[in-house]
């Protein structure tokens, strides 16, 4: 069995992969649409805020102090996983996604996700580099939550998008290099698939920067096949994480399964078919690294 | 002080850069995007009136403190020398 989220909220699968939780009879359970428009109304504050008299301003030197730091993480990790009624949108309580393969996002934009679906400009980019990419695909009670905000949306509102154009889209963002994530918001409503670059995605940055699960590792990790290695370095470069290098000596790639995050897009720099996902719970210095 | 770790300071000019200066940042960008780890945040100014739907005044705020490098690369950039970092 995967990990802790999929045995609560996977119905026996990965709870990405259950359909019940992309449902509108959950997201009206647990009042999500509230929930959303209080939490993307107010999404490039969610740092500067101070939630209990604390923001996340210089949350690096804040989590390194003695005592201090250890309570703050605690409690940040509480609130990224929160599933308690009283939920704070504001601080973005039960958020959290993971990292997944592009046959994954595809099965989960064809036949899981909620219409109506769109694609809109990545808030983190947004708010980390002033870029407005189209990138973010939402779907669901999320989608009419984003479509009333004008910084997150195309001119004309040329946002929605079939299922088709959905599939389509997440592959060109994964082919540029652009790691595909699902997201809980809040936990266990999913309604959005993001395609990330560190260091501008936020979760990432909380995850990487200062060990903080916001965002969990896929389900898999990538292996080189020997034979089948030309050594040329292109998987290199591609690599978000640098999971992958050449080893000249051995004169082909190899993958470093403990910082691999399975995202899978090497692959699509790889003319000799040397690169393939193996699930995660088979490499045993993988397993349970999410 | 003893057992407290490093504090790197880097500091917005308002006056400069933000709803009373002479710069909207979302017309700039110029520091968010010369940072190599990304230490700046660009959001709507909290605590003034303004459509929460399509704000209009906006701040950029130094937030990833612990891992500027120091390169100076922001101070430089600014056209209104609105940054300082120490
Ligand atoms: S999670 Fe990823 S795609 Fe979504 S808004 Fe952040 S960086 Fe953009
Ligand atoms: S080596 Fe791992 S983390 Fe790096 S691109 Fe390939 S699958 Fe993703
Ligand atoms: S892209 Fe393929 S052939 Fe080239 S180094 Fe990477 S794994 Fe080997
Ligand atoms: S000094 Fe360099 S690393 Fe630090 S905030 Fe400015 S640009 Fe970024
Ligand atoms: S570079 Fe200076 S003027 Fe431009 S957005 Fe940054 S602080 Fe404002």
């Amino acid at each position: 069995m995967v990990c802790n989220w999929c045995t609560k909220h996977g119905a026996g699968k990965k709870w990405y992969m259950n359909a019940k939780n992309y449902s509108n009879e959950l997201a009206d359970e647990l009042r999500a649409k509230e929930y959303l428009t209080e939490q993307w109304t107010n999404f490039e504050q969610v740092y500067i805020r101070k939630i209990m008299g604390i923001s996340s301003i210089d949350l690096g030197y804040k989590l390194k102090l003695p005592i201090i730091g250890r309570v703050l993480r605690w409690q940040a990790e509480r609130m990224i996983h929160s599933e308690s009624k009283n939920r704070n949108p504001r601080r973005a309580d039960g958020h959290f996604g993971q990292v997944v393969p592009l046959e994954e996002a595809k099965v989960i934009l064809g036949n899981l996700a909620a219409e109506p679906i769109i694609e809109n400009y990545c808030m983190c980019r947004w708010m980390q580099r002033g870029i407005k990419e189209r990138c973010c695909i939402n779907f669901g009670v999320l989608s009419t939550v984003i479509e009333r905000l004008p910084r997150f949306i195309p001119e004309n509102n040329t946002a929605r998008i079939s299922r088709e154009e959905a599939m389509e889209r997440i592959e060109e963002h994964n082919r540029r290099g652009y790691v595909a994530s699902v997201w809980f918001q809040p936990v266990p409503y999913i309604n959005a698939i993001c395609s990330c670059e560190n260091p501008e995605c936020g979760g990432l940055r909380l995850r990487r920067d200062f060990g903080l699960h916001t965002v969990y590792k896929s389900e898999y990790v990538m292996s080189v096949d020997a034979d089948k290695c030309q050594a040329c370095g292109m998987c290199v470069h591609r690599c978000q994480f640098g999971a992958i290098r050449l080893v000249p000596s051995l004169g082909r790639a190899i993958v470093d399964p403990k910082v691999c995050w399975g995202c899978g897009v090497c692959r699509h720099s790889c003319t000799h078919d040397a690169l393939g996902l193996m699930p995660r719970e088979d490499v045993p210095i993988a397993r349970g690294r999410y | 002080m003893l057992g407290l770790p490093e504090k790197i300071r880097i500091e917005i000019d308002y006056e400069k850069c933000g709803e009373k200066g002479k710069i909207d940042p979302r017309e700039c960008c110029r520091c968010l995007r010369v940072c190599d780890p990304a230490v700046f945040i660009m959001h709507e100014t909290v605590g003034l009136e303004q459509d929460p739907i399509d704000p209009q005044y906006w701040r950029i705020t130094p937030v990833w403190n612990s891992l500027c490098t120091k390169c100076m690369k922001c101070v430089e950039v600014c056209p209104e020398g609105a940054i300082r970092v120490w």
